[in-house]
Formats: C-alpha cells, structure tokens, sequence
C-alpha cells in the first residue's frame, strides 16, 4: 500500500519536473498560439529546419487572413516553420513587453504608431541590410518608408495605409428624415446637425466623441501638431478650443452624454455606432469592414468636417501597422524574406486584402482595385479621395503612446464630469503631457 | 485543526521503528518538493529581486540603476498613487464589513434545520467560486451598463437609472457589491463557527428567559469571535490587492477619472505599460508594509474583543 503510494507520488512528481522543464519554452506561446510540430528552435540548428515565431493583434478576420497566409508561406517554403501568436489588442502590449524583458520576443512583431516607442528602447532591429535582397520596398509609397525610418534607419515593413475619417450611418440619417452632409462639411454643419439628428431620432445621439485621434486632425486643420520634429507643436489653447467644442455639443444635445460615452467600447461589435447609440464616430479607414460587416445598417465614410477659416481637413494617410524584426532574432534574414512574402506576393495580398489597410506596394493596390468588392471598393475611394484633398503631413505618435492616451482619455473624463473647468482640465493636460513626453525621449538617450 | 492532526501522527510515529520513521521522513519531504520549488523558485526569489528593484529605475530593458529612496518619495507627491491608495483603503473600508456582515447574516439562516438546506448553502456558496473570475466582471459591467438589468427593473418602478459603471461616483461602488456578493468563503468558515456553539448554552439561556437579541449578542457573538476575527483578517488580506474585477470593467483604465484605480491595477500599468518596474516594486513593497501593518493592528485589538473559551492560550 505504501509502495503504491510512494510510486504514485513519485510519477507525479516526475511529471511535475517535466511539466515545469519544457514550461519554459512554452512559456511565450500562449493558449491562442497553434503549438505547430516543432517543439525548439535552436539557435543553430541545421541551417534549411528553423522555427519563425510571428506575432499580432487583430479581430477574428485579421486572424484567419493571417494564419491563412501563414500556411501560403509554408508550403511554398518547406523549411520554415511559423509559430503564430495572435490575439485582441488589450494586452497585447503587455505581453510584448513581458517577452522583450525576459528576451524571448517573437522574431516578427506588429507594431502601430508605437513603432518609434520599441526603436527608442532598442530592440527593434534595423532592416536595412536586407533591403534590396530579402526584402523588396522599392514599390512601397515613399511616406510609409519614411514613416518607418528613425536616425536613417529603416526598421519595419508598413501593412497597410489608412486615414482617419468620420463613420456616418446612413439608415439612421433617413431615419430620421435629414439629407446628408456634402463630402465638404464643416464644424458649423457639424454642430447644426447633431442636435437634430438627436431630436428625431429615439434614443440615438448625434455623435460620439472623436477623441484623441479626432484632436490630431483638428490640431492639423490649424497646421498645428501633436508631436513633430522631436517637439510638441500646439499650445494649451488649442486644447480649450477642442474640449469646447465637444462640451458644447454635449450641451446642445448634439453629442452623447458621458455615461454612454464613458462605457463606449472600442470593439466594432460593441461600439455606440453599430449600436445605434449615436449616428458617427470617428474610426481608421481600414476598421470599415469591421464595422460594415457588425450591422445591417448602411454606413458611410465621410473625411472629418472641414475647418472653415484655413478650409483643411487635417487628415494624413498613415500607416495602421508595421511588421518589425526582434533585433536578437536569430533568424533575421528568414524573418525579412517572410515581411517581403507578407507584403508584395500577389496571392499572399490578395488573401489580405484591405484588412490592415490598402497595401503599400503600388502594384499590390493596384491588383486589389480591380479585383475589389463593394466594401473594399469604398475603403479604396475613400483613400483616393483623402490622397488628392489631403492637406497634412503624416504625424507619428507622440512619445510614451500608452501613457499620453490615458491621459487624454482621463481629461475627456474629468469634463465630462465637471470635476474642473475646461481651461484648468486643458492646462492641466498640457503641462502634464511634457513631463511624460520628456520623461519618455530623456529615459532613452 | 491540522496542527493537531499533526500532532497525534507524531505521537504515533514515535512508537515505530525508526527505519519506518526514516522512509516516512522521505516521503513528507517528497510531498514538500513541489512546494519547495515552488516557494524558493517563484515566491522568494522573485521577492528578493523586486526588494532589489524598488529601489532602481527599471524601464524592463536596460539595467536597473541604482536611485536610493527615490522611488519612494515620488510617491507621495504621485496624485495618481495618492488616488489610488485613497481607492484601495475606501473599498477595505467598506467592502469588509459589508461582506462578512453579510456572510454572518446567510450563515444565520442556513445554520437553521429544514429540508433542502444543503442546496441553498451550496447556491449561496457559489458566488465566491464565480465571483473573482473575468466572466463574473464581465457579467457586472453589463448588469450595471445604461441599458443593464439594473436600470431596466429600476425603469419598471419608475426610475431613472444612471450608467453606473461609467459614472466617477457609482463605479467603485458596482464593484463594493461585487465583492460583497462574494461573501461564500467567510460564510461556510461562520457555518462551520456556528456549529460549534454547544446547543446547552442556548438552551439554559432560553431557561432563563433571554430575549433573542440577548442570546445573539451575549453568547453566539462572543463564542463566534475567533471565527469573526480569522475572516476578518483573511478578508482584509484579499481585499488590499483586489486586481481581476476593476481591470475588467474598466477595460485597465482604472477609469471613470481613476475612480477605480486600484492600488494592484495602478501597480500594474506602472509596471506592464508604463516601464516603470522599479517604480512599481517600490509600490509593491508599499503595499505589503501597509497589509503588515494593518494585520498587526487587528491582532492587537484581538485582546479586547476576541473571546478565547480556553483564555486563548493556543
């Protein structure tokens, strides 16, 4: 009986050391990560057998694309083996980061406008010594290069082009008896029209807020920036102007009151547009299908209402996301031939499709516009029309990305819910934005 | 009670050959070797480098260097940790005693004779399997959403409901109650206090002609004590490092206007999303001098109103 025992517990106990021993390789898979055949990827393993970890965020769509690719690139290239590690955007970066500290990233790593925080911190590295062999860019728009070049360096593959823009649900419009705006509104018609649409609609607000991406292009209506040229280019006033404008369209019944607000989700499912909780939202030109696909209603992609005494409309086309090289990759050159295979091979783009973004490669895009379908169509016009009336210069994001957006957040918050004055919340924004961004550039030189 | 389990097993141990005695030494150590490795590989290693750590700068990277108190004193001067230690002790404050006032309360009623009692101990006892998981604060958030159960039975008595959740002086309070919903734990720990209360004493009590609120207060109180002060101390112990449920239904802002930003889910975005791990080590040591102190504290207190049946000599 004891012997039984004492074999039992043993057994368990081997399997215990087991478990913990090949933990630590597993470790950085997580449960969305496909464990393909390939346990180990040894540094310097017989040179044609590697393991190439790959890493995103997304929805479902942007998943099964991805993957689909993924098993594409495989096939056509026996000796590689992709570990895909996917998941939602919430805590994505989290995780990444986790990984760069215990210095297991995964060799290609998507990024958005926080690319310049990861090059900043050393651990992205640069791609310039593949350029022209592995990885082909000399079809790829000029400003997604440089968008991605930091100290003459290049450092990632950009995935897509998109631009901001003003999501209009057109059923709701009809609903409530209101003709559509012309493609070159203003604030003023902006502000005319929501109250309206609040008042004939039952439940339904005008608008939700455009929030910090919104603030970018209002700034660069009045040549103003966020952060450019290693310097914060607007003053405390601009974010008066701003937060005005939104109290008084809150006041004016023409925006939604800040518990709707305050409890609006991100995800195209459960946004306040595909909720029907208010009539536009401001989204990224390449999230249209996702919100299309969310709803039976009509929706439109408008660019931002015009500022009427510069007549701009401040928006950019920029780039949604890149794919970089973990700098201690070991497989860096596999890594690089794979973001070429990602971004110019015709049938890898055309499984794609405009799901990150109209693709950089001018011949890729082209291909694709043919062969669009009524949704992609209307993310490729909408894109055509912001390259001829757009009026500003592509703005990265300003540095310390995570910490500047909860602030802006908090801010919209705290007058939400007149815990300060405009001006004092404004101030107070401000000032508090240059001690992160300082704290930020000076933590990494 | 394991103590002395412990105990009789020794004394019957020792009256064994000492060969036996050897091999069950063997086999209690095997039976440690998990938690050995455990303890030293993933609690105390790590605790000494975070011990370490709190007093550098770490941005997760580069290497830590060396700033003395400094992480530390900006902390004081900090509004954002200032808000959420103010956050952290509000909820203790509150979310204690409602939580085992409500756990004696349950423990009450089902400590009475009736059939079926077993079921509804178990339902009861449900909530604080479920509660600390994401599905529960998921759950929560849309309960208390503007459009959530909450507002549309409030709509059906006339009332006006408010989106809780996103309101700066409602949110803390939706998760208060979620935590008090959890009070399962503390209420079998009560059931099973209640059980020991010898029948006698109610009984020459009811003799004697007390009235009900006399009984409750001058013997179950008195003789439930060390139970009430062993949840009382677990319960503040938890309720310090409360993480899951405001993570989730604020989506990690800790937002409306930090209303909920807990002292762990500050900790976390100063260490997870804003590189700042030597920072939020400090916080972390904060942390566990404040539950020392706070424990500490309870236990003194115990002597004046704890009452040991045995005077307390353990």
């Amino acid at each position: 009986m004891r012997k039984t025992l004492l074999f039992v517990l043993m057994l368990l106990l081997t399997a215990f050391l087991v478990a913990c021993g090949s933990d630590s390789d597993d470790a950085a898979s997580d449960s969305n990560s496909e464990s393909s055949g390939k346990e180990t990827a040894s540094q310097d393993s017989s040179e044609d057998e590697i393991t190439l970890r790959v890493a995103w965020w997304g929805g479902q769509e942007r998943h099964d694309r991805t993957l689909q690719v993924i098993e594409m690139y495989e096939e056509q290239n026996p000796h590689v083996t992709i570990e895909p590690e996917y998941s939602g955007f919430d805590g994505y970066f989290d995780k990444l980061n986790t990984q760069l500290a215990a210095g297991n990233a995964p060799d290609v790593i998507q990024f958005g406008g926080n690319l310049n925080d990861f090059v900043l911190r050393d651990v992205i590295l640069p791609l310039d010594d593949f350029v022209g062999n592995e990885l082909d860019i000399s079809l790829h728009d000029e400003s997604m290069i440089d968008s991605a070049t930091f100290d003459e360096s290049f450092y990632g593959v950009t995935l897509g082009t998109t631009a901001w823009g003003v999501l209009i649900n057109k059923t709701l419009f009809e609903e409530a008896g209101i003709a559509m705006p012309s493609k070159e509104w203003t604030w003023e018609e902006f502000q005319e029209l929501t109250p309206q649409l609040t008042e004939n609609l039952d439940g339904t607000y005008g608008a939700g807020d455009f929030r910090e991406d919104g603030f970018g292009v209002f700034l660069a209506q009045r040549d103003k920036f966020t952060y450019k040229d290693g310097e914060v280019q607007f003053e405390p006033e601009d974010v008066k102007d701003w937060f005005n404008l939104w109290k008084d369209l809150r006041e004016s019944g023409g925006a939604a009151i800040p518990e709707v607000q305050v409890a609006a989700s991100q995800t195209p499912e459960q946004s306040l547009i595909v909720q029907r909780d208010v009539v536009m939202e401001s989204i990224a030109s390449n999230q249209y299908s996702a919100y299309t696909g969310a709803t039976e209603d009509e929706f439109e992609l408008y660019p931002f209402p015009y500022n009427s005494e510069t007549g701009k409309n401040g928006i950019s086309l920029r780039p949604s996301q890149y794919f970089a090289v973990y700098k201690d990759s070991p497989h860096a050159a596999e890594a690089a031939k794979f973001l070429d295979f990602f971004v110019n091979n015709t049938e890898a783009t055309e499984v794609l499709g405009n799901e990150r973004g109209a693709p950089v490669n001018s011949e890729v895009r082209d291909n694709l516009i043919a062969n669009a379908n009524e949704t992609d169509a209307a993310i490729y016009d909408y894109i055509s029309l912001i390259s001829e009336t757009s009026d500003a210069p592509f703005i990265p994001n300003m540095p310390g990305y995570n910490e500047n957006t909860q602030l802006f957040t908090e801010t919209s918050q705290i007058i939400y819910y007149d815990q300060k004055t405009v001006d004092q919340a404004a101030e107070d924004y401000y000032e508090e934005l240059l001690q992160n961004i300082e704290k930020y550039v000076n933590e990494e030189e | 009670m394991q103590q002395t389990a412990n105990a009789n097993e020794v004394k019957l141990t020792k009256k064994k050959s000492p060969s036996s005695a050897r091999k069950q030494a063997i086999a209690a150590y095997a039976f440690l070797i998990p938690w050995l490795i455990g303890f030293f590989g993933l609690v105390l290693g790590p605790m000494i480098s975070s011990l370490y750590l709190s007093f550098t700068k770490f941005d997760l990277l580069s290497a830590p260097k060396w700033v003395g108190l400094d992480n530390f004193i900006t902390m004081f001067q900090d509004d954002r940790w200032i808000a959420a230690a103010k956050v952290t002790l509000t909820f203790v404050v509150v979310a204690v005693p409602t939580q085992l006032i409500a756990a004696l309360l349950v423990a009450i009623l089902l400590n009475k004779k009736m059939a079926g009692i077993g079921i509804y101990r178990t339902t009861y006892y449900l909530p604080s399997l479920l509660g600390g998981s994401v599905a529960i604060a998921i759950l929560w958030k849309n309960l208390f959403g503007m459009d959530g159960l909450i507002n549309q039975v409030l709509a059906f008595f006339g009332i006006q409901g408010q989106g809780w959740i996103a309101h700066p002086d409602y949110a803390l309070g939706t998760i208060i109650i979620l935590a008090t919903w959890q009070f399962g734990a503390s209420m079998v720990i009560f059931l099973a206090g209640l059980k020991q209360i010898p029948k006698e004493l109610y009984e020459a009590a009811a003799v004697d002609g007390a009235k009900k609120s006399q009984i409750f207060f001058k013997i179950t109180m008195p003789l439930l004590s060390p139970v009430i002060f062993f949840n009382l101390v677990m319960e503040l112990i938890k309720s310090f490092q409360v993480f899951t449920s405001a993570f989730i239904i604020s989506e990690g802002t800790g937002g409306p206007i930090n209303s909920t930003l807990f002292y762990t889910l500050y900790l976390y975005q100063k260490g997870f999303t804003q590189f700042e791990m030597g920072y939020a080590s400090a916080m972390a040591w904060v942390l566990v001098f404040v539950i020392g102190v706070m424990t500490l504290l309870v236990f003194m207190t115990s002597k004046f109103w704890v009452h040991y049946e045995d005077g307390g000599k353990l």
